[in-house]
């Protein structure tokens, strides 16, 4: 079931970074070349590939797919506002049920990344990643009950 | 059913009594009872029409127009006395007290006896204003009877009075064919002042009618009291509680000598020869005044009133329920009936005339005209339908209908407006334009859904390699 739903997944990168996690396991201590870049003049265009490759490599693959999860928040959340923008508010209660439902998972999912980083590690040493994506998801569904009611 | 019935039973009542729609007891206040003579006819009349007439001098200690606190006579008629004063029973106060208690005052001048003061400061009262000269009486050169004051034109001839105003009913107008004329001999002008709305002039001067002291007799009038048609020769006041009170100029009128009597109109003011001689419609005048003032005429009374929801099922509808839903439909009827001398009829006003329904708070947030729906034998009945505002709150629905002549209608009945109840609202897959949130809350769950089963199934990151990876750092 799960694997079906990630290749259903409209971002192909989800593909790639699940590719390159079963590697990138390995291969997050390759922190070094960001040093390795820093050094040399390069042009912008290097820059930009080269933090995108050192993102690739260090990043642990789960945070890769909250990343991957909060920027499809992002754009169905400025696809609504920029609809209610457009077509207007009524019914305002609905638009703000839409609206919230993203922000508001948004900003969930954003607490989720940083209890489970691997770099926050010191700071919720009481918290553990299993621990925090219970309460996640306690909170997400809190959060759906809210919309689905408050839209009527 | 009953209300039927009780409509029966008050017809026959009406029938029996055939006389006011207010009581038929009238106190007479004249001064020496020989007097009665020269006013045999409309006495008759009054007598002839139901009504109980108890004749009372002013000086007599029996004159009481309360009894025990309550009003001792439905009507009262004054007629002028020769004595100074009226005496203690027949005080301003009183005969205001008179008024408010819903009591009807037909108040009769001439300019042959002095008015009283009491009388004077009454009429002050009510803003309606005597000449300073108390023997001053209405003179016009062109339109007095050749017959009786060809010298003096004392005598002032009149047609039937027009309507105040177009959209009202003309209860004076007679049979309505003109060319009958109405003789006012030595009567008092009265002016009125501006400032109360519950005053109207029934007969007013002809234009070239002047108020004059005979007593000062000097060469031309110089500085007159009132002129042409600032004069009103007939006064109505009707008060709040519609009590009636009228003023008519000129006592002699009504004298059995003046009903019925052959005048001759002088020549009017465009030249045209005099015409013949006419009898004077005195009388039937006199019984549209004294009828109008006694309720005997347009007097209205409001029959049933229902408001009901005009949604739905007609069957299953509370009639006059206490509360309403923001944006309900609303149907409002009401049922009206005038009284014509011995019998309630179907009232319908003039044209141009709108009787109008107020739904209000405060101020009204509707103002409908009411349509006519269904005439009965004695009654019609108004209707309207609307849509109750976005607002919530106490309201009511008001029928506001005063008129100079008919008796006054304010009709309040309270109503709750109430706010859409929880389970009242639209849902929100019914409005097309919540359709985009809609998908948009769908999109963000299904996304939840396939983030946290793709969690549940990738690879927890190993513990060693995390210290290890933040030691890099």
């Amino acid at each position: 079931m799960a694997p079906k739903r990630s290749a259903r997944e409209p971002t192909p990168s989800s593909a790639t970074t699940a590719q390159i996690s079963s590697t990138g396991a390995g291969s997050v201590p390759v922190v070094p070349s960001s040093k390795k870049a820093a050094s040399a003049n390069q042009s912008p265009q290097d820059i930009a590939l080269g933090i995108w490759k050192n993102y690739l490599d260090a990043t642990p693959q789960r945070t890769k797919l909250i990343d991957v999860f909060m920027s499809f928040l992002v754009v169905v959340g400025v696809l609504q506002f920029v609809y209610c923008v457009i077509a207007g508010n009524y019914p305002f209660n609905a638009f703000l049920s839409g609206f919230s439902a993203t922000v508001g998972q948004f900003v969930l999912t954003a607490s989720l990344r940083i209890q489970t980083n691997v770099e926050n590690k010191a700071e919720f040493s009481s918290v553990s990643p299993e621990r925090a994506f219970a309460d996640y998801v306690f909170g997400s569904l809190i959060l759906h009950f809210f919309c689905v009611n408050f839209i009527n | 059913m009953r209300w039927i019935l009780s409509f029966l039973l008050l017809g026959l009542l009406a029938v029996v009594q055939a006389a006011s729609s207010s009581g038929n007891k009238l106190l007479v206040v004249l001064e020496e009872l020989a007097e009665k003579s020269k006013y045999s006819k409309y006495l008759g009349d009054l007598e002839a029409r139901g009504f109980e007439i108890t004749f009372e001098s002013p000086k007599s200690d029996k004159v009481a127009l309360f009894e025990l606190g309550a009003r001792a006579y439905d009507h009262l008629l004054i007629l002028p006395a020769k004595s100074k004063g009226l005496g203690p029973q027949l005080t301003p106060k009183l005969l205001l007290d008179f008024i408010n208690a819903g009591g009807n005052i037909l108040l009769t001048l001439s300019s042959s006896t002095p008015t009283q003061s009491a009388l004077i400061s009454l009429l002050l009262e009510l803003d309606i204003h005597l000449p300073t000269d108390r023997t001053a009486l209405v003179v016009d050169h062109f339109n007095y009877d050749t017959i009786s004051a060809a010298e003096q034109h004392d005598v002032v001839l009149l047609p039937r009075p027009d309507a105040v105003r177009s959209d009202l009913k003309n209860f004076f107008k007679g049979a309505g064919k003109g060319g009958e004329a109405i003789a006012f001999p030595r009567g008092v002008g009265q002016t009125l002042g501006n400032n109360s709305p519950l005053l109207t002039p029934l007969l007013r001067a002809p234009r070239t009618a002047y108020s004059y002291n005979p007593k000062d007799d000097v060469e031309g009038v110089e500085d007159p009291f009132a002129v042409g048609q600032q004069l009103s020769l007939i006064t109505t006041m009707q008060a709040r509680n519609s009590a009636r009170f009228t003023v008519i100029g000129s006592s002699e009128m009504l004298e059995d000598a003046w009903f019925g009597a052959k005048v001759q109109r002088s020549q009017g003011l465009s030249g045209a020869a005099a015409s013949k001689e006419i009898k004077t419609s005195n009388q039937e005048f006199a019984k549209e005044v004294t009828g109008w003032t006694f309720n005997e005429i347009g007097v209205l009374k409001v029959g049933k009133i229902e408001h009901h929801l005009n949604e739905g099922e007609a069957a299953d509808q509370v009639i006059n329920p206490k509360i309403y839903r923001v944006k309900n439909d609303i149907t409002y009827k009401i049922e009206l009936s005038e009284y014509q001398w011995d019998r309630w009829v179907a009232f319908n006003p003039e044209a141009g005339d709108d009787l109008q329904l107020e739904f209000s708070m405060l101020s009204p947030f509707h103002r409908l005209p009411l349509k006519l729906i269904y005439t009965t034998t004695n009654s019609t009945i108004w209707t309207t339908s609307f849509k109750a505002p976005d607002q919530h709150g106490i309201f009511n629905f008001k029928v506001n209908y005063k008129r100079p002549f008919l008796s006054n209608i304010e009709e309040k009945n309270t109503v709750t407006v109430r706010h859409f109840a929880h389970d009242e609202w639209p849902r929100s897959w019914v409005i097309s334009g919540a359709w985009p949130w809609i998908s948009g809350i769908a999109v963000t769950v299904v996304g939840w859904t396939a983030f946290v089963a793709l969690w549940l199934w990738s690879k927890p990151v190993p513990l060693k390699l995390t210290t290890s990876g933040k030691k890099v750092v």
